[in-house]
């Protein structure tokens, strides 16, 4: 299984390839009012508009500014897309699909936590309306 | 009245006596006709008158003559009050005349004895004066030929030790003039050095004016790395971005390649091996710009540490101009010292010279203080001869004295007429001897 991956705080995540659409870099992302504070805003690419989420701050870590360059992964599974900026990407590994545990997986002994993309947006619906942003 | 000496007298007695006889012969002869009478009377009558003539004309000289033998005799027994009577014209006159020209010469005599006396007795008064004085003088010069003689002695040996202590302050100024040429020579060589030091310090300051234009020179390139580093910087960037841009595309190309199955296999495998060599490449346009910030830390020391040495090297022109400076005005002092100590070197020599001068008349003060010492010994002996001759010259007055005395004893012994009994003017009574 191919996965990709990419880095929140210290937390090694990674996401099934296949719903794995693009990366992109430096596009401005219009923030938005009344919204939880992981959702950073609506990110307007190549004729699509697609909502932004801060990974470290969905998985609860605390904000720690952004990074020099922030590169942004597209994801798209179904008729659903989604845009995440992670901390640090990774790229692309190869693993063994035979891990009992099909949430954590290790890769040269690291361990990786999968998530699907719905994870992301189930966490983000749970959350409350956040400050204005603007 | 003219004189009528005793031989005219004579003759004119006897011519007289001589008519009488021829006219009593006339008148006898005439009368009695008898000339032999008439001779015999007149003969007799010769003889009576005659006799006659001569008794009283003998008696007349001699009475005059016993007079005068009478006014001898009171004479010589000490009377000259008796005056000679001139009464005749005759020779007896020129004997009583002399006789009382002799006693007049006699008085004044006896007079100016007197005089004479008084006026001995008067000098010896005034020179037994004079000799009290010239004793009390011979004392007091015996006293003080004596105070002079100690104070010469005195005065040699505070002339004595003066010459010594002068001699001292000649070796001290002979030392202090060896001293003064001493530092003379010093001083000259301290203007020597001065003048080394001063134009060493000018040749430090042109060499220091040479390294600043020279450091002027180097810190030019130094200057402008900054900019080149900058050009760097900016190109590391673009390096940078270029290996961003890389990176993005081989994720992209990897994901296309996982998207295109089996057949993206090798081009996610090339997608890869981009996507290293765009780290590598990031990483060492990183590594390129810590380098060249590393550089421009390195290049900001330097020219700060080239400010801090312009700085320093500004001050220590300054210092070095101040020490040039100094050493000018050093030069100046030292000069001026030199001048003064060499008019000091050119009055101690004379002030040694001068003392020599005044030591040498030390010396012959003490050879005339010593010749006074001897010349006031003498004189005291001589004071003393003086006051002995002076005794003796007092002895001599008294014995003139006593003579005067007895000159006015035997004066006294004659008495003199009121009007020539006068003493000379102001017999002084107290001047008894």
């Amino acid at each position: 299984m191919k996965l990709f991956v990419f880095k929140s705080k210290n937390e090694l995540i990674g996401i099934e390839s296949d719903y794995v659409h693009r990366i992109i870099d430096d596009i401005k992302v219009t923030p938005v009012p009344l919204t939880p504070e992981s959702y950073t805003g609506l990110l307007y690419h190549r004729g699509e508009l697609f909502d932004v989420i801060n990974m470290r701050l969905l998985l609860g870590y605390p904000d720690e500014g952004s990074a020099e360059t922030t590169r942004i992964i597209i994801l798209k599974w179904l008729n659903k897309k989604l845009a995440v900026i992670p901390d640090e990407i990774k790229g692309m590994i190869w693993i063994d699909d035979n891990s009992e545990n099909k949430n954590e997986y290790y890769h040269e002994e690291l361990k990786i936590r999968l998530i699907k993309p719905d994870y992301i947006w189930n966490k983000l619906s749970e959350l409350s309306y956040g400050p204005c942003k603007i | 009245m003219g004189k009528t000496s005793i031989k005219i007298k004579l003759i004119t007695y006897f011519l007289i006596l001589l008519l009488v006889i021829i006219v009593v012969i006339g008148a006898v002869n005439r009368i009695t006709g008898d000339f032999y009478l008439a001779q015999g009377l007149s003969v007799a009558l010769a003889m009576g008158i005659g006799t006659i003539f001569g008794i009283v004309f003998s008696r007349s000289i001699t009475l005059r003559l016993n007079k005068l033998s009478n006014a001898a005799k009171e004479i010589s027994n000490g009377n000259l009050t008796r005056e000679i009577e001139i009464i005749s014209e005759d020779e007896i006159r020129d004997l009583e005349e002399v006789f009382s020209l002799m006693v007049n010469h006699l008085r004044t005599l006896l007079l100016d004895m007197k005089s004479v006396s008084i006026k001995i007795h008067e000098t010896n008064s005034t020179l037994i004066k004079l000799a009290k004085k010239l004793l009390e003088g011979s004392n007091e010069i015996d006293i003080t030929a004596k105070s002079i003689a100690k104070s010469s002695e005195d005065q040699t040996e505070i002339i004595r030790n003066t010459t010594i202590k002068l001699e001292g302050g000649i070796k001290v100024m002979d030392e202090l003039v060896n001293q003064s040429a001493h530092t003379i020579s010093k001083v000259d060589e301290a203007i020597k050095k001065t003048q080394k030091g001063e134009t060493n310090a000018r040749e430090t300051l042109s060499h220091l004016e040479l390294v600043l234009k020279e450091m002027g020179e180097y810190a030019k390139p130094i200057s402008r790395l900054p900019d080149k580093v900058e050009k760097i910087k900016v190109v590391t960037n673009v390096m940078e971005a270029i290996a961003q841009k890389t990176d993005l595309l081989s994720l992209n190309a990897s994901i296309e390649a996982t998207r295109a199955g089996e057949s993206g296999k090798g081009f996610a495998i090339v997608a890869e091996e981009i996507r290293n060599m765009a780290e590598n490449s990031k990483q060492s346009s990183q590594a390129i710009t810590r380098l060249v910030e590393d550089i421009l830390v390195d290049n900001k020391f330097l020219k700060e540490f080239l400010v801090k040495n312009q700085t320093d090297l500004d001050k220590g022109r300054e210092i070095i101009r101040g020490i040039v400076h100094t050493f000018g005005d050093m030069l100046y002092g030292v000069k001026e010292i030199f001048t003064e100590i060499k008019s000091m070197e050119e009055a101690t020599i004379r002030q040694a010279k001068e003392l020599r001068s005044f030591s040498d008349k030390f010396n012959e003060l003490a050879s005339f203080a010593s010749q006074n010492f001897e010349s006031t010994q003498k004189t005291a002996i001589s004071t003393r001869n003086q006051k002995v001759e002076v005794r003796k010259i007092v002895s001599t007055i008294r014995l003139l004295d006593r003579l005067s005395e007895k000159m006015i004893e035997t004066q006294q012994r004659f008495s003199l007429p009121e009007r020539t009994h006068q003493l000379p003017e102001n017999q002084p009574e107290e001047n008894q001897p």
